[in-house]
């Protein structure tokens, strides 16, 4: 099953880094949040359990496998930084359009000296 | 007195002055500073005693123990000789500071300086371990610089900062690298062991490598040739720095550690091999070099260059012959050297020049002041009873024992030259009649003999040192001696050997130096060839590196995409061979145990197919709900797995992006979107082939790594398991990832949030910056403002003014500002749903917070909650509305509070000897079923503030239909 994890990693990144080269920042942003989502899910199939109950002491109890508690924890961390990068981003765009008046980043040529 | 106190003293005092520098009258301010400082030297004397047998004290507070480091003191009779050093100049240096600067301000930065250097200068000496002498090395080097480039509006100040750092910082590098070899050498960090360890280090076969790095460090720290020239070009510091860093402490860090390695070091061949000519060809240079300059702190420095030579030769010499010679040398140069930098400083106060040709004949009107010289001046040309006599008759008898009779020559020659330079030194500033041209010049102009006749303040510090320079030499046995003891063994220091071949060279030296003094007249006209300056070299070495600079920059495109591209490209590539080589697809299968995993292949799809549709879609919104469904998709995934408390969170950030991109697509014109929408496929089919090239790479290079990962990745065997067995135990929590949130790494979290929260004041900082145009309209109607207050502006109405206060304008932008802030999905029915839908959301924070411990949700999903719900208030009410009812929210606040809150939360078990971050459960506490309160409860909170804060704070900015107000 993970393999098909890491399948559906693989074709996210693509898809994602195609929009990042697009002339267009809010679809570049969209990109890089793809981007996030894929290595999520790559995060996700790594985990060292493959496990049937949730990762909570009570149901452990019972003698079953848990879900791999690690991975999740690490996840929550990711998965609140990429929000606070995709934030980063957008404001980003919205400065870029009232600055130059345009989201398309090949026209926005005062960057070069 | 705790020996670990007095290297950190100067710093705290750094501290202290930041916060009442400025509020303290100048007088208390001075001889505050002054007299901690000669605590300190006073401190240090007691210590003389048990260090003069040869003894160590040692102490150490392990630090890192995992990587052998430790800070600990190692207070012999060597580091004692230069700690005494270091807090006696320091002193004499901080109070005749006191009077040279005259704005305080200046006065105050430089004493900040001061400290600092004197708090990393005692490190060094003191240290006992070597990454502290290199911390401590290091914080020379940058307060150096500081110093130098004091005068930051001087261009040549700059120039003089850069180069000196450049080369001592350079050569710090090179001498981690040799401590670092060392260290791994012997097996350990600390001098204790190092210094036993004779045997092992000169056997070691990177014992060659570990000398060239540290002889590198210590020749640029130490001014040595080829990189002397540093040290004149740091000539732009003020000039009690340069008494103290450049002349009297500092540049002898190198000397210190070449004299602490003697005993491990010493009497190898590449010691001597290098030390000697090095040394030498720096001496006789630097004593050449002196008597070319006019400029009296550039003659003083070089003349410190000679001396440096003299002591890394007389290091150098086999069988510690020189070592005694190089210490009473040390000493005896800190005095008189010290003493004539500070003169120099006097002169210039008092004339307003320090070049050789502007000055003469300050014998009259200074007489103190010209007594001091003689005497400073009388030790460095090595004349008897002064300290200075000792050192030279010592140098020259080492040589004599231990050198060839060329190494004997040179010395002598160079000692003559430095005879002639202190004549040079007296006679020019005080006894030369003054020059018919310059009291021309001054009679031009009207004024005669402008002399500011300097205070007593400008004027002590030297005369103390001078007066050591007799005292040392008078009462050498008393004073100097038990400083250098344990190097003299059973004999003792003599001020009078007899008549001797050293003192014939002496004599010879004190006549031949006058002897060129007398005849200079003949020797200043000759045209010498000129020699290739190393300050040259150094700009040849600046300007090779700017031209390899500006060839690389040739790579530069200027466009975003093609940068992106490059990096993606080669980071795929990376990831790739790291995937081809862990890939065994022998084992690579697809099973499908269960329908959970059936339903998991369907999300997978979904989440491919909504995004391949994001990519599609020509349309901003839609492609953005598309992504919304995708998000959603893989929380699904994550319910699957079973991480319910992911999946929630995945939810709702899923929700909250969707939202502020919508928010943010309001904002952007129709226009500029229309814009990209018709380049989007409208640029070439080649490019769009190109990025779907790049694209296929990407995808293939990360799924060859992601296959690789899950069939690489780990057992059962890892920290999960003890996360789980112990997680009720020590966080007395049943969900085990909020245990690890919380404790086991709650670290992390803290960090986490503290990101998090940066992340909005970015965003809040990025949008808040006014534009140029709206600045000047702002800054012109605030002068406007303020010109009136003072009633230098007319009251009267401008004409803009007049306009605005028409009723029908204003009319229009009431109706304008209206349309503005109603938003079109505001009705009496979705205002109501707002309303409640906020203390709604706060109450499910509240459950939130207090059962995460037991239940998915956590202070994070809490405090995404309650940001959705003022989102929903920003989206139904508009900006300025919701602005108006939410004025009770304080977003940065919020953030500063749940940080606050989160670190203090981590802190406070410190208080009861308990380690950082503990948790403590409040077990006796009787609460409803279900509910356990710890005081990770605190921790969620704080995360809940700051992740609250934070997100009404990204929400408000983007919201906002122009710019930000500043905070």
């Amino acid at each position: 099953m993970n393999v098909l994890f890491a399948i559906t990693t693989g074709i996210l990144f693509g898809l994602g880094a195609f929009q990042l080269l697009r002339r267009d920042l809010i679809k570049a942003a969209m990109g890089f949040y793809i981007l996030f989502t894929a290595i999520n899910l790559l995060f996700l199939a790594v985990g060292a359990f493959d496990g049937v109950v949730p990762a909570y002491s009570t149901s452990v109890a019972g003698g079953k496998t848990p879900s791999d508690p690690l991975v999740q924890a690490l996840l929550l961390t990711a998965i609140v930084i990429s929000f606070g990068s995709y934030a980063v981003l957008l404001g980003l765009i919205s400065i870029s359009s009232r600055r130059y008046r345009t989201v398309d980043p090949d026209s926005v040529d005062q960057l070069k000296k | 007195m705790n020996l670990a106190l007095i290297s950190a003293i100067p710093f705290a005092l750094t501290l202290v002055l930041l916060v009442t520098a400025t509020r303290v009258p100048k007088a208390i301010l001075v001889w505050g500073i002054t007299l901690m400082v000669a605590l300190l030297f006073g401190a240090l004397v007691g210590y003389v005693d048990a260090t003069r047998s040869g003894e160590a004290l040692t102490f150490s507070i392990p630090w890192i123990t995992s990587l052998k480091l430790s800070y600990s003191i190692y207070l012999d009779s060597l580091a004692l000789l230069f700690a005494l050093l270091v807090t006696g100049i320091g002193a004499l240096i901080a109070l005749y500071a006191g009077y040279y600067f005259e704005k305080s301000t200046d006065l105050i930065r430089f004493y900040q300086l001061l400290l600092i250097f004197t708090g990393g200068m005692l490190g060094l000496v003191m240290a006992g371990n070597l990454f502290t002498l290199f911390i401590g090395w290091e914080i020379t080097s940058i307060s150096s610089f500081f110093l130098i480039g004091f005068k930051g509006d001087n261009p040549e100040a700059r120039r003089g900062a850069l180069q000196a750092l450049v080369i001592t910082a350079g050569g710090g590098l090179a001498l981690l690298l040799g401590l670092a070899l060392l260290g791994s050498a012997v097996g350990s960090f600390e001098w204790v062991d190092i210094l036993n360890q004779r045997e092992l280090l000169q056997h070691h076969p990177f014992f060659s490598a570990i000398a060239i790095f540290i002889f590198i460090g210590c020749f640029s720290k130490s001014a040595q040739f080829p990189v002397h020239f540093w040290l004149p070009g740091a000539m732009t510091a003020p000039t009690p720095a340069s008494a103290y860093l450049h002349s009297a402490t500092m540049v002898k860090a190198g000397i210190y550690l070449l004299l602490r390695l003697y005993p491990v070091m010493g009497d190898s061949l590449i010691w001597q091999n290098t030390l000697i000519p090095i040394g030498l060809i720096t001496m006789a240079i630097g004593a050449f070099f002196a008597l070319r300059n006019t400029d009296l702190k550039a003659c003083l420095a070089y003349s410190t260059v000679s001396q440096l030579g003299a002591f890394v030769a007389l290091i150098g010499l086999p069988h510690g012959e020189g070592l005694v010679a190089a210490l009473v040398g040390i000493v005896a140069h800190a005095m008189y050297k010290g003493a004539l930098f500070l003169i120099a400083g006097t002169v210039e106060h008092s004339v307003g020049s320090r070049d050789l040709s502007d000055l003469g004949g300050l014998g009259k009107s200074l007489r103190p002041l010209a007594l001091i010289t003689v005497l400073a001046a009388a030790s460095m040309a090595g004349l008897p009873p002064l300290l200075g006599f000792v050192a030279k008759e010592g140098m020259l008898e080492a040589f004599l024992h231990g050198s060839s009779n060329f190494a004997v020559g040179v010395v002598t020659l160079s000692a003559l030259l430095t005879v002639t330079m202190a004549a040079v030194l007296v006679w020019d500033v005080f006894f030369r009649p003054r020059s018919a041209a310059l009291q021309h010049h001054e009679e031009a102009h009207g004024h005669e003999h402008h002399l500011h006749l300097p205070g007593w303040g400008l004027q002590i510090s030297p005369a103390v040192m001078a007066a050591g320079s007799i005292l040392g030499g008078l009462l050498l046995i008393p004073l100097i001696q038990p400083l250098v003891q344990p190097y003299l063994g059973e004999s003792s220091l003599k001020l009078w050997h007899g008549f001797n071949t050293a003192f014939l060279l002496s004599l010879i030296a004190v006549g031949g130096g006058l002897m060129i003094f007398g005849l200079r007249r003949q020797w200043q006209g000759w045209n010498l060839p000129t020699l290739p300056r190393g300050r040259d070299l150094y700009d040849g070495v600046i300007r090779g590196v700017e031209k390899v600079a500006d060839v690389l920059l040739l790579s530069q495109g200027g466009k975003l995409r093609y940068y992106l591209a490059a990096i993606i490209v080669t980071v795929i590539l990376l990831m790739a061979t790291a995937g081809l080589s862990g890939l065994h697809f022998a084992s690579l299968s697809i099973q499908m145990n269960s329908s959970a995993d059936f339903l998991k292949a369907t999300l997978l799809i979904l989440t491919i197919g909504a995004t391949f549709a994001s990519i599609l879609f020509k349309r901003h919104l839609i492609a953005a709900l598309a992504l919304g469904v995708a998000g959603y998709s893989v929380g699904g995934l994550f319910l699957l797995e079973p991480a319910p408390d992911v999946a929630l969170v995945q939810f709702l950030v899923e929700t909250m992006g969707t939202v502020l991109v919508m928010i943010m697509l309001g904002k952007i014109s129709a226009n500029e979107r229309q814009q990209v929408i018709k380049n989007l496929w409208g640029q070439t089919r080649a490019g769009v082939f190109r990025d779907a090239l790049i694209a296929t790479l990407v995808g293939v290079g990360v799924g060859l790594f992601s296959l690789a990962a899950v069939l690489n990745r780990p057992t059962r065997i890892s920290i999960t398991e003890w996360h789980i067995s112990h997680a009720e135990k020590a966080v007395g929590a049943t969900d085990i990832v909020a245990a690890i949130v919380t404790d086991f790494r709650g670290m992390d979290t803290i960090i986490e949030i503290t990101v998090f929260g940066m992340a909005a004041l970015g965003v809040l900082t990025l949008l808040s910056t006014p534009e140029p145009g709206r600045t000047i309209q702002f800054m012109a109607g605030q002068v406007l403002q303020r010109l009136r207050s003072r009633g230098t502006a007319s009251t009267a109405p401008t004409a803009a003014e007049k306009e605005l206060a028409d009723p029908a304008i204003q009319r229009e932008i009431a109706a304008l500002l209206a349309e503005r802030s109603v938003s079109i999905l505001s009705s009496p029915m979705t205002r109501a749903a707002a309303n409640l839908l906020l203390p709604f959301a706060l109450l499910v924070s509240i459950s939130h917070i207090a059962y995460g411990a037991g239940a998915p949700g956590d202070g994070f999903t809490a405090g995404v909650v309650s940001g959705l719900g003022i989102a929903v208030w920003y989206v139904v009410f508009g900006y300025d509305q919701a602005k108006r009812r939410l004025r009770w929210l304080h977003p940065v606040r919020l953030i500063g509070a749940g940080i606050g809150l989160a670190i203090l939360n981590a802190v406070v078990p410190l208080l009861f000897g308990q380690p950082f971050l503990v948790t403590t459960q409040f077990k006796e506490l009787v609460l409803p079923a279900g509910l356990h309160l710890t005081s990770t409860s605190f921790f969620e909170l704080g995360i809940f503030l700051t992740v609250l804060g934070s997100t009404a704070l990204i929400l408000e900015t983007i919201a906002h239909p122009q710019e930000v107000e500043a905070l």
